[in-house]
């Protein structure tokens, strides 16, 4: 009755052993390699890929994933089969994927995509590989400790799954830093963070605003961003506010559109009321007198172009005139000032005559009128008494006998 | 008493110590240790030796007839301590998953543990001495006939359980090699 084999090795032992081999065989040749299953695959996914949606549907086939240990193959090589365009990734340094790889060769699909955790379990979960978050649109860079100087973990912002972010997130923890900002941020620029924030750029009370080429300077500079960037949602409408004054400043305008819209060629961001128009640009550079006139004295009613730049347009002939020069006044005039002025028209008698004389030497009265008296040599006795020696009576008409001055 | 079931007491202890190191690496790592990593992996390793230990080592010493090492009271001491430890160690190892195989497996560890028990009390029923052999006249000779009846029986029922057991052991230990040890 007593043997040396192991007590195992009865009878019954073998044929439970046989049966239990056989057993696993059948069920292995039925339902393939599920008894080995470590847990559910996954049933997510909505495009068809190698004839399937999700891992569960090929669940049973386990050589569509796995490979032996003997093979030259690796798993990678299997799953790039179905995710082509994942395979296209891994060649492209500016993919996720590619970085991910370029980053770490020996990096396989597996140690970031886990699989047989449950049918709905995150696919992606980066615990052991440093992940290359830039790449996806949003460095890392300034989020490397939370509020409370603990290291960021992935689920801080990504909760259960690492592909997706919700935006409430962002929220959440900086609303808890700075209520009031947060709020009025929201207000000004929407919700939506990663439209304008990469992660890198604070774009808040340090963002340098002089690389662009609007410059804040003067007043600008203390202009809360959304006075011009009016509804902004991303960077986008950020770089398209408007670089011209006047589609900012129309409210400001006290102008009315009359001055046009180029405000600069006056103004500048300093104060409006620090004008400066160089009216020398014009056609009518202000000299002389004209330089103190106030404005309005020729820009009478708002009017500041076309206006004409002839003087008679605002000075009328004055009556001494007698009309006699009619309205070239620079003929005679400068802007410096009516008197003295220089005559420069045509003139019966020389106008050199005597030396010195202005024109009321002559025309004391008006212009229509002369006299040769009042001069050292004409008293009027004195000419009389000449002129009645020689006989002559008519002696009051001068020019008619004397047209060059002369005596002769 | 105490002395007794020394063996049980000793068992207890050990359960209670991995149970202790099991709640410390699971508060540490903040998650149920898995059958893949470094504890659960090796409380599974350790789990399946003892186990191997407890169905083969009492039976090669209660077979062997030229070389007697140790009384067999001792080593059928050993034998429950290990049939106790180890399968405790193997249940920790499941990570509380029991799919497939590695499923029908644990339950077949729970099952033989139970049989163990039984059997233990049926094979206490025949006095025996240090060495393990039966001392006659002590029982009556119906109570002995039924005694030894019933533990042929036994027998009968355990030994293929555990021939089961080992059988789909290897299957998961060659398919967790296949499919996850060697894993490229």
């Amino acid at each position: 009755m007593r043997n040396n084999r192991l007590g195992c090795l009865s009878g019954t032992g073998i044929a439970a052993a046989l049966a239990a081999i056989l057993v696993i065989a059948g069920y292995a040749y039925v339902r393939g390699g599920l008894m080995y299953n470590p847990g559910p695959l996954s049933t997510q996914g909505a495009q068809l890929l190698g004839g399937v949606t999700s891992h569960a549907e090929i669940g049973g086939e386990c050589q569509a994933c796995h490979t032996a240990p003997w093979e030259e193959a690796t798993m990678t090589d299997r799953c790039v089969v179905c995710h082509t365009n994942i395979a296209e990734q891994m060649r492209n340094a500016a993919t996720v994927h590619g970085t991910l790889f370029e980053n770490d060769p020996s990096l396989e699909c597996r140690h970031c995509h886990p699989e047989h955790r449950g049918a709905t379990a995150p696919l992606t979960v980066m615990d052991e590989v440093p992940f290359p978050h830039e790449v996806v649109g949003f460095s890392l860079i300034a989020h490397q400790f939370t509020a409370a100087g603990e290291p960021f973990a992935c689920d801080d912002c990504h909760q259960s799954d690492i592909t997706t972010f919700a935006l409430e997130t962002c929220d959440a923890c900086h609303r808890q830093m700075d209520l009031g900002f947060m709020t009025a941020h929201h207000l000004s620029f929407g919700s939506g963070c990663l439209d304008c924030h990469d992660g890198v750029d604070r774009l808040g009370s340090n963002f340098d605003h002089s690389i662009f080429s609007f410059q804040l300077t003067g007043k600008h500079a203390d202009v809360a961003c959304v006075q011009c960037h009016v509804n902004a949602r991303s960077t986008v409408d950020f770089a398209a506010a408007p670089l011209d004054c006047y589609s900012c400043h129309q409210q400001d305008d006290a102008h009315s559109g009359r001055f046009g819209t180029a405000c600069a060629a006056c103004h500048s961001p300093s104060d409006w009321n620090d004008a400066s128009f160089d009216h020398n640009l014009s056609n009518f550079p202000l000299t002389g007198a004209h330089v103190n006139v106030a404005c309005e004295n020729c820009h009478a009613g708002g009017q500041f172009q076309g206006l004409s730049t002839a003087c008679a347009s605002c000075h009328a002939e004055p009556a001494f005139h007698a009309g006699l020069f009619g309205t070239e006044c620079a003929a005679c005039h400068s802007t410096s000032a009516w008197t003295p002025a220089q005559f420069n028209g045509s003139h019966r008698f020389p106008l050199n005559h005597g030396g010195g004389a202005t024109c009321a030497t002559c025309h004391p009265a008006s212009f229509t009128t002369y006299t040769c008296y009042a001069c050292h040599e004409h008293e009027e006795g004195e000419v009389r008494e000449e002129h009645l020696d020689e006989g002559i009576n008519n002696f009051q008409n001068c020019m008619a006998c004397h047209p060059n001055g002369e005596k002769d | 008493m105490l002395r007794g079931n020394r063996e049980l007491w000793l068992a207890f202890l050990a359960m209670i110590l991995i149970t202790g190191f099991y709640g410390l690496v699971m508060v540490l790592t903040r998650e149920i240790p898995p059958a893949s990593e470094l504890f659960g992996h090796g409380l599974g390793i350790i789990g399946f030796v003892l186990m191997l230990m407890t169905e083969t080592l009492y039976s090669l010493r209660k077979r062997s007839r030229s070389v007697k090492w140790g009384r067999m009271a001792n080593w059928l001491q050993f034998h429950i301590f290990t049939g106790l430890v180890g399968p405790f160690m193997v249940l920790l190892h499941t990570s509380w998953k029991f799919n497939g195989i590695a499923g029908v497996t644990t339950l077949f560890t729970v099952i033989i543990v139970v049989s163990g028990f039984i059997g233990r009390y049926i094979f206490t029923r025949i006095p025996r001495t240090m060495d393990g052999l039966e001392i006659e006249g002590t029982l009556s000779q119906e109570a002995l006939k039924q005694a030894r009846r019933l533990l042929a029986l036994w027998h009968t029922i355990h030994i293929p359980i555990g021939m089961v057991l080992f059988i789909s052991a290897f299957v998961h230990i060659g398919a967790a090699l296949y499919y996850a040890t060697f894993l490229k």
